[in-house]
């Protein structure tokens, strides 16, 4: 007999609503599982999966995706890739593995969730692909840079950043809880497969698979594109999603899920993607700015993604298009000064050339930014490396759990946005950062930055080391400048010739 | 006398810091105190100015001899530090 194809059954197939007995609709689809929003079952049943595929289909594509990247470890395995790749680009890699792949079981546990609480039948078959592709993703990114451990204590600490109180592991963590692991299946469709995935992740993975390539680590570039694949599959799941809850009257709930998350990843990406691009990449492999790259994917083509949809422009669009500008750039100065709290070695990406491109990509760099880190080259170059580093912490956002910082020099625009909350004092980076907190207090309120845990006393002795034993890194493990502040010497020598 | 900790937002710096302050400190002092942090490290000295203290979005600064205990700064809260003609 004939197999049929797939569209001559797909849609009986995954019809898979029925009419419980033994219990109420609402018991076994809990509004708070699902996030429903008051819009009946029936009215789910219109949404259609836009990527439509069967089991063994999956696993047939799945398995030549994974043989490809397997292939291209496997056949690189004996390169000098690792040991001839830039300083840079390892801290890259670093940074990368430690925030992202246990972070990936998080996104595999959100999507377990609209696998069992989806209103709509086609989520959550969508959803139980999506949950197998999370999982091979923490996998994969747990599995690849293994090879590194021995060769790199700071590719062991990576293993295990996520489950630790390292403050960018916090930040981390923060972000994911809040838009992948402590959401109803609805929400979760909306904030993490359309607002994170659709409009973020390609950032991550496409604009450093190019520069992977261009840096000739073709493992890397060839495990990130593979993720991406699944990626844009599972992203779909959210379109659909919105399509209905604006069909039903929802449209303000479903736009407010997408403000909160599009800021929230924002801010991931600008202290992860921002200075990987534009400070770590080495010079000669960036193929875009940040700032490039930001317009393309999110100006250009997200913000159409939206307007298809039939949602505005989050509120806060024009400013954050404006940090586009400098808060990577600030995040990269915190990074580089406060080098001993992180598990990678920044790179500074300041030599003369640098900067060039710096201001040519982001006019008035030299003026603003350049001012600042003058006095560190300064320092460096007048042996006084003491001033080069912190002697206290950073104020962080008690919504992003980053520093709280902006432009330096001239055009300085450094500001607190505090809220006063049930007696307690919160500061934001911005507007949005505080918008965000005052949607929902009761669900941010009770955490702690690490500022709040340094003033409670939780962290002993009440300085620096103390804060680095807290955070659980070693000597050997901290941080420390990506080239040994070679660089330096594009600066020392004129001096000498002086 | 008490610890005290302040926010400083610091003139031409890009970041916000935490400094640990006295509650009998004067407004040279914690400006001083925050001075530490951000002049000499990534904000260029100015020495033909001081530092004046004031809260953040206000125009008057506080008196420079005026102790922190004698004001109605709350802890942590964010107080601008800015260069001013002597």
């Amino acid at each position: 007999m004939a197999l049929l194809e797939r569209h001559e059954w797909y849609d009986i197939a995954r019809s898979t609503n029925w009419t419980p007995k033994y219990v109420t609709d609402e018991e076994l689809f809990p509004d708070v599982m699902s996030g429903a929003k008051g819009v009946a079952a029936e009215k789910w049943e219109v949404y259609d999966e836009p990527y439509k595929t069967s089991y063994p289909e999956y696993v047939r594509i799945q398995r030549e995706k994974d043989a490809g990247a397997y292939s291209v470890k496997a056949a690189l395995e004996r390169s000098r890739i690792f040991e001839d790749a830039d300083p840079g680009w390892r801290s890259i890699l670093k940074a990368h593995y430690g925030a992202i792949a246990v972070g990936e079981y998080a996104a595999m546990s959100a999507e377990a969730r609209m696998t069992r609480f989806g209103r709509a039948p086609g989520m959550r078959n969508m959803a139980t692909f999506g949950l197998m592709d999370e999982n091979r993703h923490a996998q994969l990114q747990l599995y690849f840079p293994h090879e590194y451990v021995s060769k790199d204590r700071q590719f062991d600490w990576a293993h295990k950043a996520y489950h630790t109180n390292e403050w960018a592991a916090i930040a981390a963590r923060h972000t994911f809880d809040d838009l992948f692991l402590a959401r109803s299946a609805t929400d979760i469709a909306v904030m993490l497969t359309f607002a994170f995935e659709t409009g973020f992740t390609n950032m991550q993975f496409l604009g450093l698979a190019a520069d992977a390539a261009e840096t000739g680590d073709f493992t890397f570039s060839s495990l990130i594109s593979s993720i991406q694949t699944d990626e844009s599959r599972h992203a779909q799941i959210g379109g659909p999603a919105l399509q209905v809850l604006i069909a039903n009257g929802r449209k303000a709930e479903a736009q407010k899920l997408v403000d909160v998350a599009i800021a929230r990843a924002w801010r991931i990406f600008g202290v992860l993607t921002g200075p990987s691009m534009d400070y770590n990449t080495p010079l000669e492999h960036r193929k875009q700015s940040f700032k490039e790259f930001m317009q393309e994917w999110i100006v250009g083509q997200f913000e159409r993604s939206l307007i298809d949809l039939g949602l505005d422009l989050p509120w806060y669009w024009d400013k954050m298009i404006a940090e586009f500008d400098y808060q990577h750039h600030a995040y990269q100065m915190g990074l580089w000064f406060w080098r001993p709290t992180l598990w990678w070695n920044p790179a500074a990406g300041v030599t003369p050339e640098c900067r060039e491109w710096l201001e040519e990509k982001y006019p008035g760099w030299n003026a603003s930014f350049g001012q600042a880190w003058d006095v560190i080259i300064d320092n460096l170059a007048n042996g006084r490396p003491e001033l080069t580093g912190p002697e206290t912490l950073p104020i962080v956002c008690n919504m992003s759990q980053l520093p709280i910082c902006a432009i330096p020099g001239d055009g300085w625009n450094v500001k607190d946005y505090p809220l006063e909350y049930q007696g307690r004092l919160y500061h934001f980076n911005s507007e949005i950062d505080r918008w965000i907190f005052e949607q929902d207090p009761s669900r941010y309120r009770d955490h702690m930055t690490l500022v709040d845990r340094f003033l409670a006393g939780k962290i002993q002795p009440p300085d620096l080391m103390g804060a680095l034993m807290y955070m659980n890194l070693q000597p050997g493990e901290m941080g420390d400048d990506a080239h040994g502040y070679k660089w330096m010497e594009a600066y020392a020598k004129p001096k000498a010739a002086e | 006398m008490a610890l005290f900790p302040i926010v400083s937002n610091f003139e031409r710096d890009f970041v916000l810091q935490l400094v640990p302050v006295d509650t009998e400190n004067t407004m040279d002092e914690v400006a001083a105190a925050a001075a530490h942090h951000s002049v000499g490290r990534r904000v260029r000295p100015q020495p033909d100015k001081v530092v004046r203290v004031r809260r953040q979005g206000a125009s008057d600064f506080f008196p420079r001899q005026s102790k922190l205990s004698e004001t109605d700064i709350k802890p942590m809260e964010t107080l601008e530090f800015i260069f001013a003609d002597a």
